[in-house]
């Protein structure tokens, strides 16, 4: 068997961090190979060094045995490599096919020639059965479309390795196992496909072979139907880790949060929120579950105030908060971890001693006599960097500077440090390293314990599933369920986010 | 910076003289002689404020590109307060410098309601509104307040005792005293005679400004707003409110520059396009930039960029040159250090690179599936 | 004061002569827009490109020397920006402010050390540009003499819209163009350089804003005045944001700018101050945006609750 792709002793270096050290990985002809590792592995980088968005620093690329120079994307492209990345990299303003032909344009004279462009794109749809629409514009199809768009752009220009990083994130069960066959049919065609996850359970449906990474390097090469869950979870954390939690030591108490026909519209037109009811009670997590762009985050920003409403009433411990400020709407008790640290959750320019400062400069101790002093806020940030075991220099060193895992608990911990009564939980674990995971899990239960209320939003349904006491499941905007934890299968949660009202009627 | 003096030597040149005659006619019109240092002062004087005005909104992110119209409408407020409130002169004085700061905030203000509602920028509104400002206080002084008898495009000159007094006036005892005991050609006889007392006030809003983004709540919350206003509000943060006070403060500031520099001594009268050609807010923008927003850099870039302005202006007089030359050298002073360090708007140096590396590095490895 | 006598021809011939650089200068900005870069320098460019355009025109004695350095300055000008926004990643505002200044000062300078003259250099000299009426078409009553009695760069800005149109939306440059500007990553990973088409962008509108001085220095007037820009390159900035980089609607706010400019002039013939007239434009500019605002809302999740 030959080696499609065979990356030899592959060196990346970012200040401060060694995404990749010394990483040997090797790909068969034909075959679909799962990357696995946890979030900062270094699976990702290695990826886009293969398809010529970061160079190594160290290292040689071999395709079919030939050594190649992959300065660029371009050269990955000429070379028939295709990614598929995990924040799509299409053109929200172009059409379908535009964006599939994009720099290889057919041209009609010295004009596009948007007719042939959209046959083009329809064929390769077909072929694979991928029902994408060449005229719709990108920023009208839904997630999954997206997903596809992105494959037909690889195959488009005829890429023999398909690399796809962490496809199944934005995907409900259902639209995940669509994946599958598509992916299958494009082995079956002779294409080679890299499939990086974090996901047990997909390797093991999906992959030929599996190459496991830790902290930037391989720590096994196996062949996934000779090995097990267990050993290749074991080679990919380095010890056991146990993410199952702790049960709610108490029955929820008084109803703290309460929304109640909650409709936000989009610019005044669609409603992206649309009549949401919902109530949060002290001392339990209720989860909300559904397909990344389904409402979710424009419902969190509304009941934090962050976003203007067209219709509803918000309450906080029986206190009104609907036309109050972001403010008032904390001094109530609300807080809220955003999906968005970079952009929403932190200053990243900013040190951590003023980013931990953030909301609690306005009360004691922090404001003395009207003033702010500095030492007062590196002292704030000192207490919290050791509760919170944050690794960072000093406080004042910009938290732009700190890892996923580090930021996200830079902001988790200036959220728990109000020690308010309800808190939303916007990802919370999204993009962080699996010692940081553990950290937050074990923070949002604690809290839960002490009689806090959790609105958790996750594109996780693991998470979901093992930390909430109920689920709601959002589609469109709407609550569609209501469910209790313990009794709904991963499955019938896939259905009712993918808008399947039957699967409850079954359940 | 060594760059920026060559290229200015190119330019020396190209006017037909000698560069190094030219650059020590500057040194001594800036720094190097007791006329040249007062020279440096007293433009430093409103360039300072200037660039404090432009600072306290940049850090905020709020960029005022409109402190021009502002310090021009204020001048001609407090002028006007001058020229037309009877009282004693002392009081007509501080009343024509409320006045100023109150037409430049306000002329300030009206960019940030716009932002608010119905969402114009407060660059592009800020910007605009200069020249209604501009043309309004050029066709004041050239129409209903231009003095008949005067050869001059200028107003009457101010009833006696209501300008802002220099430190130590040739006639006045202090003047007198420095005079006697130092002799004429001292360094503080010669800064006395030529700068007045807004000196004290714009070293006074140094301080203050300095107190404010240090020690208050407001300091605090405009400087992070800056940073990330998404984050501000996030924090509770009123965005538009904020947004509003800044431009308030801003333009406050600009406005009293306007205001101290018309009625200043030794000016006595407000002269058509006078505020204007200074270029005072312009050259301030790039000196708040330049500081980072920080009170501190602001009082060393005024100063430095005054020293250039009144150097360059000395060099123009002894090779009878254009005193343009002042802005080439400036201009290509503040290009070439925006070259270099990736002056941030909204943002600030502190290893910003780092960050962006770590960004790259976290959008990579972050999994977020939106388009 | 009769409002109907202020309209006629000569108006519309002086609206479309106010808007013909306006109209160049937003295209240059337009296109840098599409790019993803802000252009705020375009003042300064233009006022670079009508300087350069008196200086070639009268050393040469040729208004298409003076045409061909004007577009030369302008683009040397530009490279500033290029080179300062992309490659070193400096910000752009800050870039373009301080060309704004530095454009004031080497022109002024310029005007003293090339021809000893200070404000305004008026030389018998400088060679303008001819008009070439259109023969037949210049005798439609109104219409005739303002659009078929221009300069060639007349003709070629009102040509030029249509054309950046078709190039824009038609063409593959134009799909890469834009795709550069609204998601560089994007392009990137397609293989298609973003800093590439930025310079080329920049110096388009070095291009665009150096005809435009041309037209200032040469058509409009045949001299050169210090400041002779006088704010219509910040014009040009706001334009492009009016009509969202689209070239049609580019023209149509630059139209408006030009009427603005144009019935201010009327309007000092029946005795209002040239000072006011002069900031009619500009408060022009500022209530249609102010209606158009909605606009800049699109993208931006910032409504607050008070």
């Amino acid at each position: 068997m030959t080696l499609e792709v065979d990356m030899r002793g592959i060196t990346k270096r970012f200040p401060g961090v060694v995404a990749d050290d010394n990483v040997d990985f090797s790909v068969n002809t034909g075959e679909i190979h799962a990357l696995m590792g946890e979030n900062g592995a270094g699976k990702s980088i290695l990826m886009s060094i293969l398809a010529g968005l970061h160079q190594a620093d160290e290292g040689e690329i071999y395709l079919r045995g030939e050594k190649v120079a992959i300065n660029s994307p371009l050269d990955a492209i000429e070379s028939g490599i295709g990614m598929v990345f995990q924040a799509f990299k299409l053109f929200p303003s172009f059409t379908i096919a535009e964006n599939v032909v994009f720099r290889e344009e057919p041209t009609h004279g010295p004009l596009l020639d948007r007719a042939a462009a959209n046959r083009a794109v329809a064929e390769i749809s077909e072929r694979y059965q991928l029902a994408v629409d060449p005229k719709a514009r990108v920023d009208s199809v839904p997630v999954g479309v997206l997903q596809r768009v992105e494959i037909i752009k690889a195959l488009y220009r005829d890429a023999r390795v398909l690399i796809l990083d962490e496809p199944t994130a934005v995907l409900t069960p259902q639209e995940t196992e669509g994946l599958f066959n598509i992916l299958r049919a494009l082995r079956d065609d002779g294409r080679t496909i890299i499939f990086i996850t974090h996901k047990m359970k997909e390797v093991m449906a999906i992959s030929d072979r599996v190459t496991v990474l830790r902290d930037g390097k391989v720590t096994a090469r196996l062949i996934t139907a000779e090995s097990s869950a267990e050993e290749i979870t074991h080679h990919m954390t380095g010890r056991d880790v146990d993410l199952t939690m702790a049960p709610p030591q108490q029955a929820p108490g008084e109803t703290v949060l309460s929304v109640k026909n909650l409709t936000v519209t989009d610019q005044g037109e669609r409603p992206v929120v649309d009549d949401v009811n919902l109530e949060i009670h002290s001392g339990e997590i209720v989860g909300i579950a559904g397909v990344a762009g389904n409402g979710q985050v424009e419902l969190a920003e509304a009941i934090m105030g962050l976003r203007a409403i067209d219709n509803g009433r918000v309450a906080v411990q029986n206190q009104d908060v609907t036309q109050a400020s972001v403010r008032h709407r904390r001094d109530a008790g609300l807080t809220y971890i955003p999906e968005d640290r970079h952009g929403v959750g932190t200053a990243p320019l900013a040190d951590g001693a003023a980013n931990l400062a953030m909301g609690h400069h306005r009360r004691a101790p922090l404001l003395r006599s009207g003033l702010l002093k500095r030492s007062r806020m590196v002292w704030h940030a000192r207490r919290l960097i050791e509760r919170f075991r944050i690794k960072i220099a000093s406080p004042a060193t910009p938290v732009g500077t700190l890892s996923g895992g580090n930021l996200q608990k830079i902001v988790v911990a200036r959220e728990l440090d109000y020690d308010s009564s309800v808190l939303i939980a916007e990802q919370p674990t999204r993009g962080v390293d699996v010692g940081a995971i553990e950290a937050i899990h074990r923070e949002l239960t604690t809290y839960r314990d002490r009689g806090g209320a959790v609105l958790l939003i996750s594109a996780e349904l693991s998470e979901i599933q093992s930390l909430s006491g109920r689920i709601l499941v959002m589609f469109e905007g709407r609550i569609v369920a209501d469910l209790d934890a313990r009794d709904v299968t991963e499955k019938q949660l896939g259905y009712l986010m993918a808008g399947g009202e039957q699967a409850v009627a079954a359940s | 910076m060594v760059i920026a003096f060559v290229i200015g030597a190119v330019f020396i040149m190209i006017a037909g003289s000698d560069p190094i005659s030219g650059y020590q006619s500057m040194l001594r019109g800036s720094f190097g002689s007791g006329l040249g240092i007062a020279n440096t002062i007293q433009r430093a004087i409103p360039l300072v404020g200037m660039a404090l005005a432009i600072a306290v909104a940049f850090r905020a992110g709020v960029i005022n590109l409109g402190a021009e119209g502002q310090m021009i409408l204020g001048g001609l407020v407090g002028v006007l307060v001058v020229l037309y409130v009877p009282g004693p002169p002392l009081l007509v004085m501080a009343l024509a410098c409320v006045a100023g700061t109150a037409a430049g905030a306000l002329w300030a203000l009206i960019p940030a309601l716009f932002q608010s509602w119905p969402g114009v920028p407060v660059l592009i509104a800020s910007l605009l509104l200069n020249y209604p400002a501009r043309y309004f206080s050029s066709w004041m002084v050239r129409f209903p307040l231009k003095d008949p008898e005067s050869s001059m495009v200028a107003t009457d000159s101010f009833p006696a005792g209501t300008q802002i007094p220099l430190f130590a006036s040739p006639s006045s005892g202090l003047g007198q005293t420095l005079l006697n005991n130092l002799g004429k050609d001292n360094v503080l006889t010669i800064v006395g005679r030529t700068v007045n007392w807004s000196f004290a006030v714009v070293a006074l809003l140094v301080v203050a400004v300095m107190f404010m983004n240090a020690r208050t709540r407001f300091g605090f919350e405009s400087g992070m707003h800056g940073f990330n206003a998404n984050f501000a509000r996030y924090s509770g943060v009123h965005s538009g409110r904020l947004t509003a006070q800044t431009m308030l403060l801003s333009g406050g500031i600009a406005g009293l520059m306007g205001v101290m520099f018309a009625i200043g001594a030794p000016n006595n009268r407000l002269m058509d396009g006078q505020i204007l050609e200074t270029n005072y807010a312009w050259t301030g923008l790039l000196v708040a930039l330049l500081a980072l927003y920080r009170p501190s850099g602001v009082l060393i870039g005024g100063i430095f960029f005054a020293g250039i302005i009144a150097g360059s202006g000395a060099m123009g007089r002894d090779l009878s040159m254009s005193p343009q030359i002042a802005a080439v050298i400036q201009g290509i002073v503040i290009i070439l250090i925006a070259f270099r360090v990736q002056i941030p708007v909204r943002r600030r140096r502190t290893s910003s690179e780092v960050v962006e590396a770590r960004m790259e590095h976290d959008q990579a490895e972050e999994e977020v599936g939106r388009v | 004061m009769d409002f109907a006598s202020l309209i006629d021809g000569a108006l519309v011939e002086s609206v479309v002569r106010a808007l013909i650089p306006i109209l160049l200068a937003a295209l240059g900005g337009l296109i840098c827009e599409r790019a993803g870069i802000f252009n705020i320098a375009l003042e300064g460019l233009l006022l670079i490109g009508a300087f350069g355009a008196v200086a070639g025109s009268y050393f040469s004695g040729s208004a298409f020397v003076g045409v061909v350095v004007a577009i030369a300055s302008s683009m040397a000008f530009s490279l500033i920006l290029s080179f300062g926004s992309i490659t070193r990643r400096a910000e752009p505002i800050v870039l373009g402010v301080a060309m704004n200044i530095l454009a004031v000062g080497i022109t002024s300078f310029l005007l003293v050390a090339l021809f000893d003259t200070q404000g305004v250099f008026n030389d018998p000299g400088i060679v303008g540009m001819q008009k070439i009426a259109i023969p037949g078409l210049v005798q439609i009553p109104w219409i005739g003499p303002a659009l078929f009695n221009l300069t060639l760069l007349g003709y070629l800005a009102l040509l030029l819209v249509p054309l950046i149109h078709i190039v824009l939306f038609h063409s593959p440059v134009g799909l890469r163009l834009r795709g550069v500007g609204e998601r560089p990553i994007a392009a990137q990973t397609l293989g298609v350089s973003p800093a590439k088409y930025q310079y080329l962008a920049l110096l388009a509108s070095g291009l665009l804003t150096g005809l435009a001085g041309a037209q200032l220095a040469l058509g409009n007037v045949v001299q050169f005045a210090e400041n002779m820009s006088a704010g219509r390159g910040w014009i040009a900035v706001v334009a492009v944001m009016l009509a969202r980089a689209n070239p049609v609607a580019t023209l149509g706010a630059a139209l408006l700018f030009g009427f603005a400019e144009a019935i201010g002039y009327r309007f000092q013939a029946y005795g209002l101050p040239a000072q006011i007239t002069e900031a009619a434009p500009y408060v022009v500019t500022l209530i249609a945006l102010l209606f158009a605002a909605k606009y800049f809302r699109r993208g931006t999740v910032t409504a607050e609750v008070t």
